[in-house]
């Protein structure tokens, strides 16, 4: 009796709990399926569809006569989808791929967090044996396969290391810095040009949307592409760059540390730019190698350094240039003035001339590059003025020429020695200043470009490497650059130059250089280094009638100018003249006036 | 008697066709689910040919006379044990747990036939009159009975199936009509249990608790201080328990503890569940246009995550008449329990109908995030022979005793 009570008591129980969890559930569903659905739809839809990033194809480089310099060379990748691999496999993938021991190991433990079923770049611009070798032992290598990528390549033979610069993957300290443009894993110029011209090399990257498993592996396209962005290839650009002449200033340095830079005098057109030791580009197309890097940094002779912008030297006797222009255009010697060289000056104590020139005018003191001229010449000048001369054509300042790696250099005025040796300075200083020795130091490129304003009385431009770009239709677009105008009369360059034409081909200091066709005008240089040997200098322009290339040459630790230096201007402007002598298409470039002393960035 | 020569006075139609729907709506998500993955493909073939051979034994049961399931009680309970012991043996293991058997090429798990055979037995024992529930030595008896394969089915290890065993065992106690005393003395040990997995403090609020109800009962000292005893050596005993589960499983219990420990370990399964089924909305995606399931976001979804295949592809629709169809299935066992002839087969109901519902329970509450992770298949819905084979045999015993309800004893 009381049995069949409990009984129905107890049914309740059950139909209780049936009712009760039925009635969570539906009402569970109710929440998820109706009030929660857009949340969970955008979540369903992030899960299956990936947007892939399409990197656009970087921008090639030309050189001025349209020939590819930088392009883009198919190379292998190689790579390891951790889900699939065997770490078994691990030694003998490295060794036929030529890369460290453990590095992959290292490579899966870094992306340990990241999906297993992304493969990861073990390789890239790998040869083709190694991606023989794997597709030959395809079954024994599960996970690994490789795919072609782009990668720089260097057509024309030009090293052009310092100039081309190379890209690396970007740091997690870039990335918080850059736009929102980049990801993990991109790569981004670091150096020279690829560096400088980024923005307008990368192009715009492209998405394709992927359907994915739940293994993150593609399994089609999401509606069939329709929403898929291409990706726009970066811009070509076109460098006045001569890859030629590149070319024979790389070889003329063959490995000794110097430095080559070449401008168009009218136009501002870095012809050459060239710095040695060179490294090899090629490795630095991906990950470069450890032991590779440690090579290059353990290099007594620094080869990472741009020595063409960033090696700031005193500029021996081609500084007398600057000094006799600033003294003509003062008025405080006339082309007539003559000073006498009794082969020693004396100023507190002696300096030294090499050899005793008598009475000398202003022509010949370049000529035979006076040192006694120019040690009293200055005194007439004075230091302030003096550099303010230099600064109008750029000397101890940073050009703004399109590559990041520059210095500025030092020309000193009388503030400088005054914070240094107080207000009673020895104006001794002086006496070595006026031969452009001492605390004077310009770069390479400040030289060439002091030299192509000579050569262009006094007018040019703000040096540049691009001077334009090709858009999609391989439509060329010119970009318009500063004018630079120095302000000096017409009267004091051509004295200035035929003093430069007779250091060539008179009686002056580099007449081993002369041609007879073709007129050199330079100015030799020899820097005193205090660490060695000194350091051997040329200027130079040609030809001296309508001159077409200004060139400056650094041989470090070569000694005089004339030797080493000059005979590597010679071989530049030789070629390049002979070359364009038949046609001189000079289109005249755009000009912008400014004023004299404001002419350089910095 | 009175006979009502009916077709529904002999044959439960309700029951019958409830399950047939179900059936039929788990082979549409089973066809869904696999016919984009390679090794799968033949699951839907498969399934049909298993409804098939089980509606042969679903009609061979339904005929039999009633009287063979009591006879039968005790030697399948003991078989049962036998093939319990046997898997551990020799058999397969299948992602860390050894539960399958296999001959030939056919394979089945000795814990779906222990279910059947449990609840014979635990009935036929329970039914006895010689067997009172108050009396100390039966309540012992019958969890020996319920407990046992529980105990084999742990070693496998197969946390699911042992679930299934200790709600029957306690479903069939609560039915016969055990005293809450009795109750908490059958209770208490496991909700200190779990307790004890959730950390310290709560394993002391569970011991308390118990004391609580020690000194409410005002019972012997003697037995209250045993039973004290018996809850705190469980609370030990789940660290070891613990340590023989298999590392799957441990995640899924720490999963469930808390959820976002690891979203992309053992969390996986339970985000993407519910992302699947919230994804679903009202109307669903439509056939064979879910992309979670058809892109394989939820592992082994023709099996234990059926019900998101359902969720995604049905919506809340399709959700809905997969729950209502249970809940008429679970109503009608519960109203046939209170019919049935004699408390055996009252028993037998009340065992058969909490086995479907603890499946339901934990499967669909799983997939809708309100349940752990825990690998059991949805009754007539989930892909699987021997699964799909012993709900049927279940179905068939309850149609016998539906349609001998009106026999005389």
């Amino acid at each position: 009796m009381s049995a069949r009570i409990v009984h129905i008591d107890r049914n309740k129980v059950f139909y209780a709990i049936i009712i009760a969890v039925v009635s969570i559930y539906v009402f569970k569903l109710f929440d998820m399926q109706i009030l929660a659905y857009d949340q969970f739809n955008t979540k369903a839809s992030d899960n299956s569809i990936k947007a892939i990033e399409q990197i656009a194809l970087r921008g090639v480089f030309y050189d001025r006569n349209m020939k590819l310099l930088v392009e883009n060379t198919p190379a292998y990748t190689v790579r390891v989808t951790p889900a699939e691999y065997d770490t078994s496999l691990n030694r003998k993938l490295e060794s036929v791929l030529d890369l460290d021991e453990g590095y992959i190991s290292n490579m899966l433990f870094k992306n340990r967090i990241y999906s297993k079923f992304v493969p990861l770049r073990v390789k890239r611009g790998a040869d083709f044996s190694s991606i023989a070798w794997i597709e030959e032992n395809k079954e024994h290598l599960p996970g690994v396969d490789y795919i072609i990528e782009m990668q720089r390549g260097y057509p024309m033979g030009v090293m052009g290391s310092h100039l081309f610069g190379y890209s690396k993957e970007i740091s997690p300290q870039q990335l918080k810095k850059e736009d929102n443009y980049y990801q993990p894993g991109d790569l981004i110029g670091a150096i020279g040009l690829e560096k400088h011209y980024e923005k307008d090399l990368r192009g715009e990257k492209g998405y394709n949307y992927i359907l994915v498993d739940s293994r993150r592996r593609e399994v089609g396209k999401y509606k069939n592409g329709v929403n898929d962005v291409p990706s726009q290839k970066g811009k070509d650009l076109v460098l006045s760059i001569d890859g030629e002449l590149q070319k024979i200033a790389e070889e003329e340095l063959n490995g000794r540390p110097g430095a080559v830079a070449a401008i168009e005098p009218s136009t501002g057109e870095v012809m050459v730019l060239a710095s040695s030791p060179e490294f090899d580009l090629n490795q630095f197309s991906y990950v470069t190698p450890k032991d590779y890097l440690k090579q290059l940094m353990d290099d007594p002779l620094k080869p990472q350094y741009n020595r063409a912008t960033m090696s700031a030297h005193p500029p021996g006797s081609t500084f007398k240039l600057l000094c006799a222009l600033a003294a003509l255009d003062l008025g405080v010697i006339t082309p007539s003035t003559t000073l006498y060289c009794g082969g020693s000056f004396n100023y507190g104590r002696t300096f030294k001339c090499h050899g005793a020139h008598g009475a000398v005018n202003v022509i010949s003191a370049i000529e035979k590059s006076c040192n006694v001229f120019f040690y009293q010449l200055i005194f007439k000048i004075g230091l302030d003025r003096l550099k303010s001369y230099a600064d109008r054509f750029g000397l101890g300042h940073k050009l703004g020429i399109d590559i990041n790696e520059e210095v500025r250099g030092l020309i000193p005025n009388s503030a400088y020695y005054e914070r240094i040796y107080g207000k009673d300075w020895p104006k001794g200083i002086l006496v070595s200043l006026g031969i452009g020795q001492g605390e004077v130091n310009v770069t390479p490129l400040q030289l060439a470009n002091y030299c192509a304003l000579i050569a262009n009385n006094g007018k040019g431009f703000v040096p540049h490497i691009v001077k334009g770009y090709l858009d999609e239709d391989k439509k060329y677009h010119p970009y318009t650059f500063k004018a630079v105008d120095t302000g000096i009369k017409q009267s004091v360059f051509d004295m200035v130059k035929e003093g430069m034409f007779r250091v060539v081909n008179g009686a002056g200091t580099a007449t081993n250089v002369r041609i007879s066709d073709i007129h050199i005008a330079g100015k030799t240089g020899t820097a005193q280094n205090p660490h060695g040997k000194d350091h051997s200098l040329f200027v130079a322009f040609a030809p001296y009638e309508h001159p077409t290339i200004a060139v400056a040459v650094l041989v470090e630790n070569a000694g005089f100018g004339a030797t080493w230096a000059a005979p590597i201007a010679k071989k530049i402007i030789e070629t390049y003249v002979r070359r364009t002598m038949p046609k001189s298409t000079q289109t005249e470039p755009q000009k912008i006036v400014v004023e004299p002393g404001e002419n350089f960035a910095d | 008697m009175r006979i009502n020569y009916k077709l529904n006075d002999r044959f439960d139609l309700t029951i019958f066709l409830t399950a047939s729907a179900l059936v039929v709506i788990g082979l549409i998500a089973i066809y869904s689910s696999t016919q984009n993955t390679l090794n799968q493909k033949g699951n839907f073939d498969k399934q049909l040919i298993s409804w098939g051979i089980s509606l042969f034994v679903l009609f061979f049961l339904y005929t039999i006379p009633i009287k063979t399931f009591k006879l039968a009680a005790l030697p399948s309970y003991i078989f049962s044990l036998l093939l319990l012991m046997l898997v551990l043996v020799i058999g397969r293991k299948i992602s860390g747990a050894r539960s399958w058997i296999g001959f030939g090429g056919f394979s089945f798990q000795p814990a779906e036939f222990a279910k059947l055979a449990t609840i014979l037995y635990l009935s036929d024992f329970l039914s006895r009159s010689e067997t009172v529930l108050d009396n100390l030595k039966d309540i012992f008896i019958a969890l020996v009975i319920g407990m046992t394969p529980v105990a084999l089915i742990m070693l496998e290890p197969d946390l699911g199936s042992s679930f299934v065993f200790i709600g029957l065992l306690l479903a069939l106690l609560f039915w016969k009509g055990i005293s809450l005393f009795g109750l908490v003395l059958v209770l208490s040990p496991g909700i200190v249990a779990v307790a004890s997995l959730f950390g310290t403090i709560y394993f002391v609020i569970a011991i308390v608790l118990v004391i609580a109800a020690l000194f409410f009962f005002k019972r012997d000292v003697f037995l209250s201080g045993s039973i004290l005893a018996l809850n705190l050596a469980s609370g030990f005993f789940v660290d070891t328990f613990y340590n023989i589960l298999s590392p799957h499983q441990q995640k899924r219990i720490q999963t469930f503890i808390d959820p976002n420990a690891d979203p992309l370990g053992s969390g996986y399964n339970a985000i993407q569940a519910k992302v699947a089924i919230g994804s679903g909305g009202f109307w669903g995606k439509g056939f064979l246009h879910g992309n979670q399931t058809q892109l394989q976001f939820i592992p082994e979804q023709w099996t234990d995550f059926i019900f998101c295949v359902i969720g995604e592809e049905w919506g809340f629709i399709g959700s809905v008449v997969v729950i209502l169809l249970f809940a008429i299935l679970f109503l009608r066992l519960l109203r046939l329990a209170t019919f049935a002839k004699n408390e055996f087969l009252s028993l037998i109901i009340i065992g058969i109908l909490t086995v479907f519902f603890i499946h339901f329970l934990v499967n669909v509450g799983m997939a809708i995030g309100i349940l752990p992770v825990i690998g059991i298949p949805l009754p007539f819905v989930s892909y699987g022979g021997s699964s799909l084979l012993i709900n049927m045999t279940l179905l068939g015993i309850i149609l016998n005793i539906h349609r001998s309800r009106k026999e005389s004893a």
